[in-house]
């Protein structure tokens, strides 16, 4: 008896029992049911009050009729049902929403969808993120297996996606949606010119690429002015000499902050990418140059009980 | 909690652990003072009864006793005595090796169909963009006037040779147009870095050398004003007392007569010289001259003499030119001081002041010629008169907006007389045509190793700040790995 009990238990909290559904619906039925059986039987079974008929003396007391069982049938269940099926769990949230986005699937399946190429992209959370958001230690299978079912959902044909559906899976989004985030493209001016911004460590540069013959100014002065070592008079030329456009175009840059070798860092990131205005075809080639990707190393900040970032007072003995 | 801390956090610890610690030493402190207990615990005495204790081990001299705490040890990073290290330098050995001029080098490939200045190379505008040679008799010459600077890489090349850029063509033809109108050209060559302005002043040497100019050369002006050559008053000078440097003057004679002696020799002297103690007679050849400044003591005399031969008009003297490198070092108050201490101006200097009177066009060049000077930048004194003078002149000869000096700046009225007539030359980077033809030339020559083509040019032409020449040189020979 238990043991079924404990099946259909986790068979419901689960929501894979078939024959949950109708038994919810005929709760009331079943309530209706115990009192009918009652009244039944308290109008067999009852002692009357009333006076004896004289006619039928005590020795035509007729034993009760058998009692028959069949008819008799009470109600499974003393007390209704809990509204969720995870009730009497101590982390209910994940399994509601997914029982939730199964009835979906269930009911909505059938929905026309659309080719997954063509789906909208969203970020869905993580299953690191369900875990902070419902403080639940959610199963990495079952995180699987729920975000098949929001990526099967979010699959229906959008002019026939249900609203319940819409709302469902609106939980399931990040907060943040990184593929909203569409980079502006570089405008050329009219005068030929593509700025583009780069950073690196504290220096800003912005540099104006514009076709010409090879003449570099930065800050008002050449590149031998401005960068004394050649090391740095190359970093900051790299996108050029990377993709063979030295002679190809000219650059007039405006740099501040920093050192010498963050500003000639710099401008490698800010003429690469005034250069894929003009020419986008070369973004792999600056990629593979190391053009293209902004270097986040900064100064790292000094702690406390540390000389340095990570520089530890030395060891005295007392 | 134990008793002892709640009698701590009360206040009375101090009372009761002082019998403890004394309980170990002997009660000869002050029973009142707790620092006379603190003190029985220094290790102060033992500590210095460890160090003059002589060690046994070589680490425990070293490092002392493991529980000696810390101390400076300022001979830690001191090595160990290394025994005989070899004889050192000669004094003025290391001097000589810094300041010597290597002008050849065997192990470079001698560059085929490389071709020799001729006189009249430097005024044809097609030898522009063109590496051609120095003669080795014009080699010596200018060694000897010390025309070649040890900035200079010629070390690396078989032969100096040097590249013929338009501001060459250009100035030898404004030498030779005042040459020929008996005038003098007062030009002063400045520009950034790097950019060339000795090797112009080298060329023009050479270009003078070659046409049989008289050549006087003053190969850098910090040498007459940093107080580092011997200097006398000139009697009978006043308001202001002029200063001779003999020394420096005799030196100059010298190199002049070695490097100008073909010429010397059929100039005859027209004046007589009686202020010298030599008797030179007129009609005696000018070599005889120069030759006669053996000691310092006459030097300054002799080149007042020589500089009189050479001004004689209209006895058939050939040009003269008269070079400076290094011209903000005379355009300033020198390092030199008077008798009453007082600083010396550089053109207080009777040498200086010859100069820079023939830069002003006080001095006449009856026989025409040229005085050339250079700017310095990267050895330079900020001499703000000198850079007002060019930025003016230079204005004044582009017709552009002639620079007004500023208001809290002290100019000097010297300098700005000095520069007031001459003219500027600004030079600037070369053309990628005259980049490229250097580079085959270091290319042919085995230092550039690398095909010679328009990317390559291009590439080293940008990163030398679009054509600076000794920026193209570090960015193309010196980053090389050799």
């Amino acid at each position: 008896m238990m043991a079924s009990i404990r099946q259909n238990l986790t068979g419901a909290l689960r929501g894979s029992c078939p024959s949950l559904r109708g038994q919810w619906q005929t709760l009331d039925q079943q309530f209706q049911a115990l009192r009918l059986g009652s009244f039944a039987a308290r109008s067999s079974r009852c002692v009357s009050t009333a006076a004896p008929n004289p006619d039928q003396p005590w020795g035509a007391i007729q034993a009760a009729p058998e009692i028959d069982v069949a008819r008799l049938r009470v109600a499974k269940h003393a007390r209704p049902m809990p509204v969720s099926p995870s009730y009497f769990s101590r982390q209910p949230h994940f399994n509601d929403s997914y029982l939730t986005l199964q009835k979906m699937m269930q009911s909505y399946g059938n929905l026309p969808t659309i080719p997954a190429s063509e789906v909208e992209r969203i970020a869905w959370n993580t299953l690191e993120d369900i875990r902070q958001t419902l403080g639940e230690p959610v199963k990495a299978s079952e995180y699987v297996r729920c975000i098949e079912l929001v990526k099967r959902l979010h699959q229906i044909h959008p002019k026939l996606k249900p609203e319940p559906v819409k709302q469902a899976l609106a939980a399931f989004k990040r907060n943040v949606q990184p593929f909203t985030n569409v980079t502006n493209p570089i405008p050329i001016d009219k005068f030929g010119r593509a700025l583009g911004v780069g950073r690196r460590k504290s220096s800003v540069a912005r540099a104006w690429v514009v076709e010409g013959n090879g003449e570099v100014q930065i800050n008002g002065k050449n590149l031998a002015d401005a960068f004394g070592r050649v090391h740095d008079r190359e970093s900051a030329v790299w996108p050029l000499r990377a993709t063979q456009r030295v002679d190809k175009y000219n650059v007039w840059a405006l740099v501040e902050g920093g050192g010498t070798t963050g500003q000639a860092e710099a401008l490698t990131l800010a003429i690469a990418k005034a250069l894929m205005a003009h020419e986008p075809a070369l973004k792999p080639a600056l990629r593979r140059a190391g053009c293209v990707t902004r270097d986040p190393r900064k100064v790292e900040r000094k702690k406390h009980g540390h000389v340095k970032a990570r520089k530890m007072p030395a060891w005295v003995k007392r | 909690m134990s008793a002892p801390n709640c009698l701590r956090g009360l206040g009375l610890g101090l009372g009761l652990t002082r019998p403890v610690a004394l309980r170990n030493v002997a009660v000869t402190a002050a029973p009142c003072a707790a620092a006379a207990a603190a003190a029985s615990f220094s290790t102060s005495a033992y500590l210095q009864a460890i160090i003059a204790r002589p060690k046994k081990k070589a680490v425990e001299v070293a490092f002392g006793h493991h529980r000696a705490g810390k101390k400076m040890k300022l001979s830690k990073f001191k090595k160990a005595n290394k025994g005989d290290r070899g004889k050192a330098p000669a004094p003025g050995e290391r001097k000589a090796y810094r300041k010597r001029i290597l002008l050849s080098n065997n192990n470079a490939i001698p560059v085929a169909g490389l071709q020799d200045f001729a006189p009249e190379t430097m005024l044809d505008p097609s030898s522009a963009a063109k590496v051609l040679s120095i003669p080795d008799a014009v080699v010596d010459q200018l060694r000897t006037i010390e025309a070649f600077k040890t900035t200079q890489s010629w070390s690396i090349f078989r032969k100096p040779s040097m590249l013929v850029r338009a501001e060459t063509v250009e100035l030898a033809t404004r030498m030779q147009g005042a040459a020929a109108n008996k005038q003098a050209l007062r030009l002063v060559a400045t520009g950034d870095k790097l950019t060339g302005k000795s090797m112009l002043l080298l060329q023009a040497m050479t270009h003078g050398l070659l046409n049989d100019w008289i050549v006087l050369n003053i190969p850098e002006g910090q040498e007459l004003t940093t107080a580092s050559t011997e200097y006398a008053a000139i009697p009978g000078t006043a308001n202001p007392v002029q200063y001779m440097q003999q020394n420096y003057a005799l030196r100059l004679i010298q190199n002049f007569r070695k490097a100008n002696e073909k010429v010397l020799v059929r100039l005859m002297t027209v004046f007589a010289h009686p202020e010298l103690p030599q008797n030179i007679p007129v009609n005696s050849p000018l070599l005889q001259l120069a030759n006669s400044a053996k000691e310092p003591e006459n030097a300054w005399p002799i080149f007042q003499a020589l500089w009189k031969e050479l001004m004689a008009p209209g006895r058939g003297r050939p040009p003269v030119l008269f070079t400076l490198d290094g011209l903000p070092h005379i355009m300033k108050v020198s390092d030199y001081r008077s008798a009453t201490f007082e600083p010396v101006h550089a053109h207080d200097l009777a040498l200086v002041r010859l100069f820079s009177d023939c830069l002003s066009g006080a001095v006449a060049f009856p026989n025409g010629g040229a005085v050339i000077a250079a700017t310095t930048r990267s050895n330079g004194p900020r001499t703000p008169s000198m850079e007002l003078a060019l930025a003016q002149r230079e204005a004044e000869q582009s017709k552009s907006v002639v620079p007004a000096p500023e208001a809290f700046v002290k100019y000097d009225e010297r300098v700005a007389a000095a520069l007031r007539t001459v003219q500027v030359m600004r030079l600037k980077g070369v053309s990628k045509l005259e980049a490229r033809s250097l580079m085959e030339y270091w290319a042919a020559s085995g230092v550039f190793r690398t095909t010679v083509d328009e990317a390559v040019v291009t590439e080293k032409w940008t990163l030398g700040g679009s054509g600076i020449l000794g920026e193209i040189e570090r960015a193309a020979l010196m980053t090389m790995r050799l």
